[in-house]
């Protein structure tokens, strides 16, 4: 036998026996777990809903951070900390010195517990002891003052800003700017940012999302593979649109959201979500975040909606209807409503902005108010309908405070 | 009371500039489904007087068709995708439109931003260059229209004048989105006009988008600029995509042509352009032979002239400012070739037929409208720019007329109230007449008019339709890609448009 036959008779042998079962490993990976009808989520039914009259500077909720017991919000007039023990709520406009009225994203640095704000044309502030340090395009390194996003990264501040994304160490005061002179941003227009597993994502949009390796310095990019704006080709190629609003990398896994769709990638896998094929409500995203590699809270125009549980494909979307007082929460698994359940008045409004993960809990900012669901006897995934304890009786209905 | 002061703005808009506040019907049948039910203003109306919780029960457009793209140059045309986008107009499902009107206000504010000063900006790659473009915008659509309405009587409902808030797109480092940021915050306009550049009029746009203002465009050609599902985005000039796909019609469809060189500027305005053109040509069997982009602003483009040259091409496209083009014109000319020269409309001023000479009488350029058609109109509005400012109104000023008066007429009909007049905006069903032509928006919310080719025959600009120059179309088809049985049967021969 020869060199090459017996290269050959190794090749049938031994590769093409492990390529079929790598196939039949991504089919398995692929394929749903059985489930019955019955095997359902968790279904928030106790909400509490927050406006101005309740102490929010402006029903016009841009932003949430969770911080221990404080809830930080930002509105489009004014920053608020609502106490979660007492419900009291404390507000900062300008003439409080809050340096400009609209605060379109938070983040809380874990180790100083400073509120780092991101202001839409106010640039960056740091609110730390009651006082508010300003950064801006005059007298810092930030690139450009209209701030969409903002994250922490070991001991540095992300803003993603619409010229680009600005990195600023808080120990050492340097800025790092990065635009399309050195990072592979199609466009500038930097919208989301997510920090874990020393990766900082970026969603920017007309550039896709931007991973940036803290350790290497490098970058790799997510595009739509198609590289059209009029269509998406297939649906699991890659992120659905380059037009991405938000990122959140959770558990190993990434979760993208634009005005035409979500994404999910594993790191090996994606998958696509539209309005047609899921139980999104709509295509059109604001923001998303992750609680784990299963589950993703989207912010949409049209409700909150939640993939459950990614294996089965099983979706919770949360909607309010003012006009009888009562909200609604719809189960689908994939393109099939499961129920429909009538609960209390939920989201303040079905124009949802962003989502906050509080542990069980989560708070919610949209166009008209905050929410918060109250996870008592939360389970992740799903559990048969008849294990799940019934959690709210008629009379324990919240106050629709926000309710026409 | 009411319903008074509407009869009395829709009796006042028609007397002041001869626009008709015409009934909402549908729009073209080519762009918009059979289910689309005509609608007039007061229906309109009447829907969009909604609590904060509520959304409209308005037929939304529809298009069978992203951008009237023939079958042939659609992207992956042999292929059904997964997902198709623009075909439906977009909601605004936010509580804007319960907002109370305010009560103490002595002028109605209406925002412009277009670039009036040169700066230096990140966003649009260098020294701003847009300048001439942004005053003609200034002048024609924003200042003449103000100070129309203004004479005849102003936001009629109040009985105060409309006042136009003037800011610059390039601010220090890109901040264009900080003027747009004071425009809707600090100035609190009811809308806002603008702007030319690419990159400048992204920015703004996502900031109309979290800011919820009505932004309209009436002189950024960008094809992606409309295609970022924003429903507060309304563009009334037609893009470099409509203009791309009567360039490629004419060249391989009429002349037959086969080998095509592109020469475009290193900026937004050059990439963007073209992309049409070169996916189409790829598309057609064609592909572009050599695409050369040169800094803007340069005097020596042998570099590129070279490169273009050994490529043979049978044609050659410029996209870019006049400027550029003329001297490129120039030394292509004194190189000896002797190709057929096509341009962007940014081609069609003046300073390109001055440095261009007598190389100016062979250039085609495409362009969004024809100034030269007859129309009152159009006449009336030209003299009184000529009057008012000493030079002829050019594309800039004559769409930004348009748009302005588009905008006036919303905000005298849906009363001040962001939400509001976006909505009279995006429900309008019928074209906008204006002195640029009828204005159709498709579902997309861009305006889906007619374009056409130009050409300098040493006195006069000449401009000619497809049907004037007998341009054979490709086959657009009546459904969406995901209604088809068969795109070859689709795809098989061209015909008319």
């Amino acid at each position: 036998m020869n060199l090459l036959k017996a290269a050959r008779l190794t090749f049938v042998l031994t590769v093409i026996p492990m390529m079929g079962l790598a196939a039949e490993v991504d089919q398995a990976a692929d394929r749903a777990p059985e489930v019955s009808d019955l095997d359902l989520p968790f279904v928030y039914t106790d909400w509490e809903q927050f406006t101005v009259e309740d102490g929010l500077p402006n029903d016009h909720v841009f932003a949430v951070e969770v911080d221990g017991p404080r809830v930080w919000i930002g509105t489009e007039d004014g920053l608020a900390r609502l106490d979660k023990r007492t419900g009291e709520i404390r507000s900062w406009k300008e003439e409080d010195g809050l340096p400009w009225r609209v605060v379109s994203a938070l983040a809380v640095h874990p180790d100083t517990g400073e509120v780092w704000l991101g202001m839409f044309g106010g640039g960056l502030a740091r609110f730390s002891g009651g006082r508010f340090d300003h950064f801006h395009q005059l007298n810092s390194g930030l690139v450009n003052d209209v701030v969409y996003g903002v994250c922490v990264e070991n001991e540095n501040i992300w803003a993603a800003t619409t010229a680009g994304a600005s990195r600023y160490n808080t120990r050492t005061g340097e800025w790092t700017i990065y635009t399309e002179k050195n990072a592979p941003m199609e466009e500038i227009w930097n919208y989301g940012c997510s920090y874990a597993d020393g990766k900082v994502y970026l969603g920017v949009w007309g550039s896709g999302v931007l991973e940036f390796d803290i350790e290497t310095e490098n970058w790799k990019d997510y595009l739509d593979p198609d590289g059209e704006m009029e269509i998406d080709l297939y649906r699991d190629d890659g992120i659905v649109h380059v037009i991405t609003t938000g990122v959140s990398y959770v558990d190993k896994t990434l979760w993208v959201t634009t005005y035409f769709g979500a994404s999910r990638y594993d790191g090996r896998h994606w998958r696509g979500y539209f309005k047609k094929d899921s139980g999104a409500p709509s295509d059109f995203h604001n923001a998303v975040q992750a609680r784990s590699a299963n589950e993703a809270w989207f912010s949409t125009d049209k409700g909150l909606a939640q993939v459950a549980d990614f294996p089965t494909d099983t979706w919770v979307v949360y909607t309010t209807d003012h006009a009888s007082n009562t909200g609604q929460a719809i189960i689908t698994r994939g393109e099939r409503v499961l129920e429909t359940r009538t609960i209390p008045p939920n989201i303040p409004h079905n124009y949802v902005l962003w989502t906050e993960i509080d542990g069980d809990d989560l708070w919610v900012g949209t166009s008209k108010g905050l929410a918060n669901a109250k996870g008592g006897g939360f389970f992740p995934g799903l559990r048969r309908a008849s294990d799940q304890a019934t959690t709210v009786e008629p009379e324990e209905q919240p106050t629709n405070r926000g309710g026409s | 009371m009411k319903q008074t002061l509407r009869a009395i703005c829709q009796v006042g808009v028609v007397s002041l500039a001869a626009i008709a506040l015409a009934p909402f019907a549908v729009a073209d049948e080519a762009t918009t489904s059979e289910e689309a039910q005509p609608l007039d203003t007061e229906t309109v109306l009447e829907a969009i007087d909604v609590d904060p919780y509520e959304i409209p029960d308005l037929p939304l457009k529809k298009s069978s068709n992203y951008g009237a793209s023939a079958v042939d140059v659609e992207p992956f045309g042999h292929v059904e995708p997964y997902a198709e986008h623009f075909l439906e107009q977009m909601e605004y499902t936010g509580p804007g439109r319960a907002k109370a009107e305010p009560e103490d206000l002595d002028s109605v504010k209406i925002g412009f931003q277009g670039p009036i000063v040169p700066t230096v900006s990140v966003a649009t790659g260098g020294h701003s260059h847009e300048e001439p473009l942004g005053i003609a915008m200034l002048r024609g659509g924003s200042r003449m229209a103000i100070e129309e309405v203004n004479d005849a009587g102003g936001y009629l409902p109040r009985d105060i004048p409309f006042e136009l808030v003037v800011h610059n797109d390039n601010g220090l480092w890109g901040a264009s989105g900080n003027e747009i940021v004071d425009l809707a915050y600090k100035d609190k306009v009811w809308a806002i006009l603008g702007t030319i550049d690419g990159a400048n009029s992204h920015i703004a746009i996502r900031v109309a988008l979290k800011a919820e203002i009505p932004m309209i465009n009436t002189g950024d050609t960008d094809p992606t600029f409309i295609e970022t599902n924003i429903p507060w985005v309304i563009r009334t000039i037609g893009d470099d995509r409509q203009q791309n796909y009567l360039l490629l019609d004419y060249l391989y469809r009429k002349q037959g042509l086969e080998r095509v060189a592109i020469i475009r500027a290193s900026n937004r305005y050059g990439r963007f352009g073209v992309r049409e053109i070169k996916d189409g040509s790829r598309r057609l069997g064609h592909p572009i032979v050599i695409e050369m982009a040169y800094p803007v602003g340069g005097e020596d483009f042998s570099l590129q002239i070279d490169r273009v040259a050994a490529a043979e091409p049978q044609a050659i496209i410029h996209w870019g400012d006049g400027v550029d083009g003329a001297r490129i014109l120039n030394q292509i000319r004194e190189r000896g070739l002797d190709q057929p020269f096509y341009c962007s409309d940014r081609c069609v001023t003046d300073e390109f037929v001055t440095l261009a000479g007598d190389h100016a009488q062979q250039v085609f350029s495409t362009y969004p409208w024809n100034p030269n058609r007859e129309d009152p109109a159009l006449e009336r509005f030209r003299q009184d720019f000529e009057k008012r400012y000493g030079v002829e109104p050019d594309t800039y000023a004559a769409h930004a007329y348009d748009g302005m008066n588009l905008l006036i007429w919303a905000i005298q009909n849906a009363g001040l109230n962001r939400a509001k007049i976006r909505d009279l905006l995006a429900y309008r069903g019928e074209p906008w007449p204006g002195v640029t032509g009828d204005i159709p928006l498709n579902a997309a919310l861009d305006d889906g008019g007619e374009v056409f080719f130009t050409r300098w025959d040493g006195k006069d600009w000449l401009y000619y339709s497809r049907e004037d120059l007998e341009i054979p179309g490709g086959v657009i088809a009546p459904v969406t890609r995901e209604e088809r049985d068969s795109v070859t049967a689709l795809t098989t021969g061209g015909g008319p448009r």
